[in-house]
């Protein structure tokens, strides 16, 4: 556990508690608490490395691996862009809204134990305690569709903590620890290798239907669909991030240690995320309502993730790393575009929308930018992350792939220009309200994580020069 | 930092960051909008027209950030991007001076103003970057541009013809890059300086070229253009002479033409591509009855002339292909603006609907014609050196039926221009009620550019030797 950063995850832990015991008659408190706790330590993250000493330095001075860091400040911009949302958005009357945000500061401090953590364990405890948050949280919206969301979550996520389990027993069996250290140093000390990879192979795969890779994506879209849509943008751009597809990515780093042994495995993954890219892309362009093709987006830009940490080069880790941070950036705008469209329009489905543009300019044109920037159209954040993947994967002879996961921006390129065609260019169909602008305290989380796309686009070399400080505090 | 860099910055981060401007001008009135696009325009092109003193003696202005993995952001005025970004930025001008009338009935003008701004500082990006991934970065933007102006009236129609041009746009881009990869891997660099005279692989040169065929929109990947006629008529001037199509053949020429040595057998093959697509898209015009769609397939067809001077392999050829962007720039802005007058004031654009214009509008004719002759390429023009230039160079390649198959296509260019002009000026009136001239500014502009293109042929000495000493200077791999 690097114990430096357990203050980001006793907080939030601590404001959950807090807030149950709030005075009932002043609901507003709770929106309160949670958004200050949220803000108060993304400034102290920025105080500790967006200094311009720090950054000067090449960051340098940035304690523990920088990787942990920069995640934890991801989770925490994500979750206050959700909370802010949440404030706005949820009724004023909502009878469970104190337990909304302790679930929400819960998930919070669980995620920031899953990227701190320094063994498998513990990793595996948080995954849970994200898991039965994520599960709650799902059934906040108690109609029909959130029920049936959150069971699917359930049952299908339920597996893949069963095969977790059993990878770590196989692990505590062969090596008698549990800390990634010890599998490190386990791996180059030149034992078979045979059971460990099998116990490695195992979690990966719990791993994997966690981050909803294809062929095991059939839970994502239905879940996102049925929640409420400020928990889907928690979803869609923090939660499964986390605890599918960087605790993959956190293995498959460790898996440069095996010295090729593992080759069979890597492959594997790698042909995974391909087929993620392929399948999540191709199925988004037929779908008619706009989360569930954003589901789908995130699938196919998953892959992208998941085949660069396959892969396992520095290069690649940087890639990934940098598409993880951009992922979450984008696909939280979108999702939350989703909810003002839904909220504004009263419903998501696109055959009923159009011609949105001029009553919601500001979330058209924040959705413009988030998905050139999924589709990585240059100068955007995600055309870096996604060259840097293609670099990585040409770089190591993987030709054929580099030019598939290149292609296939097209794809999302298209399934996106429909979107936006549908929604908000277009002619507004005759049965539709006058569906108005929303507030500006909804739209605040959007335009400021548009900003960060195009700013993380525009300071690349900031950013590069971060991220392959962390690449190479946690390879080397 | 000198004069001359700041001027080059200026050039690129004017538009670029000014385009984003315009919606707060929008804010305080209309008009001080209009004027900040304008002046805008007007300041981009001094800077880049500016930049001729330094080249001209001699010098290559540059200015350089250093980006991480060798993906530096160099920016380089030489003789080639000064050519091309004086052009660029001179036609945008005068169809942003146009676009004041021609626009100001029509709903998302803002949008307009900002996405005809943001195209030509994107296109100023590209010709002065002078590493291949920046030149692919501003690529794209101009791709998002085009994508924003021909979706600019918003029918489900229009947005789909949009969504078709962005979409093969950057497939060819993405082809582009993945050529922009395997270059990088093959010499460690981007850098077109360092890049200078090296041998470029088979593989790596077809990946580049789909991405400049299908920006110049030159067979197999031209049907976008036509399509995106359904744009107003100032959109569809900026993307046929001033950015869009522009940018494929600036792309050869600076990849191809003065950086590396193109293989043997790659320049044969662009050679019969574009014959190839001279000839249909002249075939196409001749048949079409849409003035818009006409003009487009003309503009196919003459991007097809200026490969083959380019790709011809010798500098009488080269020359006389940067001469062709020129005149083709100022002839088919003024025919597109022309047919911008004709369509707004007779409400189609259906030439069999036309007739016997000539008597309403004079001024708008007289325009149309000159800028006809100038494409047929009919002496005095500025249009008849470039396609003689072209024409000689190509005959020293000694290629016969490469040259057979442009000479019919020249020949056709000469049939549907003067079908074009009769249909609509002379003949029956068909069904209109002779519709009035263009407003003042309207008229005005397309009469510029139609005497700038008969004061080029007059003055052709300039800027015939001007590209001769660019070709000299720059060009690889030239007889």
């Amino acid at each position: 556990m690097d114990k430096g950063l357990l203050a980001y995850l006793y907080i939030p832990l601590f404001t959950a508690v807090v807030i149950p015991f709030l005075p009932k008659s002043k609901p507003k408190l709770a929106d309160l608490f949670a958004n200050a706790t949220l803000l108060a330590g993304l400034a102290n993250l920025a105080w500790l490395c967006l200094r311009p000493s720090v950054i000067a330095s090449g960051f340098i001075s940035v304690p523990g691996n920088g990787l942990s860091l920069l995640l934890v400040g991801l989770i925490y911009l994500v979750a206050l862009c959700v909370t802010f949302f949440s404030a706005n958005y949820l009724p004023e009357a909502m009878p469970n809204r104190g337990a909304y945000y302790s679930l929400l500061m819960v998930s919070v401090a669980a995620m920031c134990g899953i990227v701190t953590t320094s063994d498998f364990f513990t990793l595996y405890v948080f995954i849970e305690v994200l898991a039965v948050t994520s599960f709650a949280l799902i059934t906040v919206d108690e109609t029909l569709g959130g029920v049936e969301g959150a069971l699917k979550y359930f049952l299908l996520t339920f597996p893949a903590s069963a095969l977790i389990m059993a990878g770590i027993s196989i692990l505590l069996l062969t090596l008698g620890s549990l800390s990634y250290e010890s599998l490190r140093t386990a791996m180059s000390s030149g034992l078979p290798a045979g059971p460990v990879t099998f116990g490695v192979a195992l979690m990966m795969l719990g791993f994997l239907i966690k981050s909803g890779v294809a062929p095991f994506h059939t839970w994502t879209p239905d879940a996102y669909q049925g929640a409420y849509a400020p928990v889907s943008a928690h979803l869609g751009g923090i939660v499964t991030k986390i605890s599918g597809v960087y605790a993959v990515l956190k293995t498959a780093t460790l898996m440069n240690f095996f010295d090729g042994r593992a080759q069979g495995l890597s492959s594997g993954i790698m042909f995974l995320g391909m087929l993620s890219i392929a399948v999540g892309a191709l199925a988004a362009l037929r779908q008619k309502d706009f989360k569930r093709m954003l589901a789908f987006s995130s699938i196919s830009q998953v892959g992208y993730i998941v085949l660069a940490a396959g892969l396992g080069t520095p290069l690649a880790v940087i890639g990934a790393i940098f598409h993880l941070f951009n992922h979450a950036t984008f696909k939280t705008v979108l999702f939350l575009n989703s909810a003002s469209v839904e909220r504004s329009a009263g419903t998501t489905d696109m055959t009923k929308l159009g011609g949105l543009e001029h009553s919601m300019p500001w979330t058209s044109w924040t959705s413009v930018i988030a998905l050139l920037s999924t589709a990585g159209v240059p100068p955007l954040s995600g055309f870096w992350s996604k060259l840097l993947i293609i670099l990585a994967l040409w770089e190591s002879g993987f030709k054929t792939y580099a030019v598939l996961a290149l292609l296939f921006s097209i794809v999302t390129l298209a399934y996106f220009m429909m979107m936006q065609k549908k929604v908000f260019f277009g002619k507004k169909p005759a049965e539709a309200g006058a569906a108005p602008e929303v507030s500006p305290q909804l739209l605040a989380p959007a335009v400021l994580m548009s900003a960060i796309i195009v700013a993380a686009g525009l300071l690349f070399p900031y950013f590069y020069s971060y991220v392959r400080m962390a690449a190479e505090r946690i390879i080397l | 930092m000198d004069l001359y860099t700041k001027l080059l910055i200026t050039a690129v981060a004017l538009p670029v960051i000014g385009a984003f401007a315009i919606p707060f001008a929008d804010r305080i009135s209309t008009p001080a909008r209009n004027s900040l696009s304008v002046l805008l325009g007007l300041c981009t092109f001094l800077a880049a027209a500016a930049l001729f003193w330094p080249v001209c003696a001699g010098q290559t202005v540059t200015m350089a950030v250093p980006f991480p993995l060798g993906f530096d952001f160099i920016l380089q005025a030489d003789m080639l991007s000064v050519f091309m970004a004086a052009i660029s930025s001179f036609v945008s001008m005068v169809i942003l001076i146009y676009s004041l009338d021609y626009i100001s009935h029509y709903d998302n003008q803002t949008e307009y103003y900002v996405m005809v701004v943001l195209f030509l500082g994107s296109m100023m990006g590209l010709v002065f970057s002078a590493n291949l991934l920046w030149m692919y970065i501003f690529w794209e933007m101009t791709g998002f541009a085009s994508w924003r102006l021909v979706g600019f009236f918003r029918s489900d129609k229009d947005v789909a013809k949009a969504n078709k041009t962005i979409l093969v746009t950057i497939f060819g881009a993405l082809c582009m890059l993945v050529g922009i990869i395997m270059v990088y891997f093959d010499y460690g660099t981007l850098d077109m300086n360092v890049l200078h005279g090296e041998a470029i692989s088979m593989a790596a040169a077809a990946f580049i070229l789909v991405g400049i065929l299908s920006k110049s929109a030159t067979l197999p990947f031209s049907t976008w253009l036509p399509d995106a006629g359904v744009a107003p008529s100032t959109v569809t001037a900026l993307l046929h002479a001033a950015v869009l199509v522009k940018i494929g053949v600036y792309a050869y020429a600076r990849i191809f033409g003065v950086t590396f040595a193109a293989p043997d057998g790659f320049s044969t093959a662009v050679l019969y591509i574009a014959g190839a697509s001279a000839l249909v898209s002249a075939g196409a015009a001749m048949v079409e009855t849409d003035i818009k769609r006409i003009i487009a397939y003309s503009t196919v067809s003459q991007i097809a002339f200026i490969f083959l001077g380019l790709a011809s392999g010798n500098s009488t050829a080269f020359a006389g292909a940067l001469l062709y962007i020129l005149m083709h720039s100022v002839a088919k802005g003024g025919l597109f603006l022309a047919a911008g007058i004709i369509e707004q004031n007779t409400h189609t654009t259906d030439i069999t609907r036309m007739g016997g214009l000539f008597a309403s509008m004079p001024v708008t004719g007289v325009a149309f014609a000159l800028c006809s002759l100038s494409v047929m390429g009919i002496p005095p023009f500025g249009g008849f050196f470039s396609k003689f230039l072209v024409f000689s160079g190509a005959a020293q390649n000694g290629n016969l039926a490469v040259l057979l198959m442009f000479l019919a296509g020249a020949v056709m260019t000469l049939l549907y221009l003067v079908r074009l002009f009769y249909k609509i000026f002379l003949g029956e009136a068909a069904g209109h009620d002779s519709p009035k001239e263009g407003s003042y500014t309207m008229v005005a502009s397309v009469m510029a550019l139609a005497l700038i293109g008969l004061a080029l042929g007059a003055l052709i000495y300039y800027p015939s030797s001007y590209t001769q000493l660019l070709t000299t200077n720059l060009g690889v791999n030239l007889q």
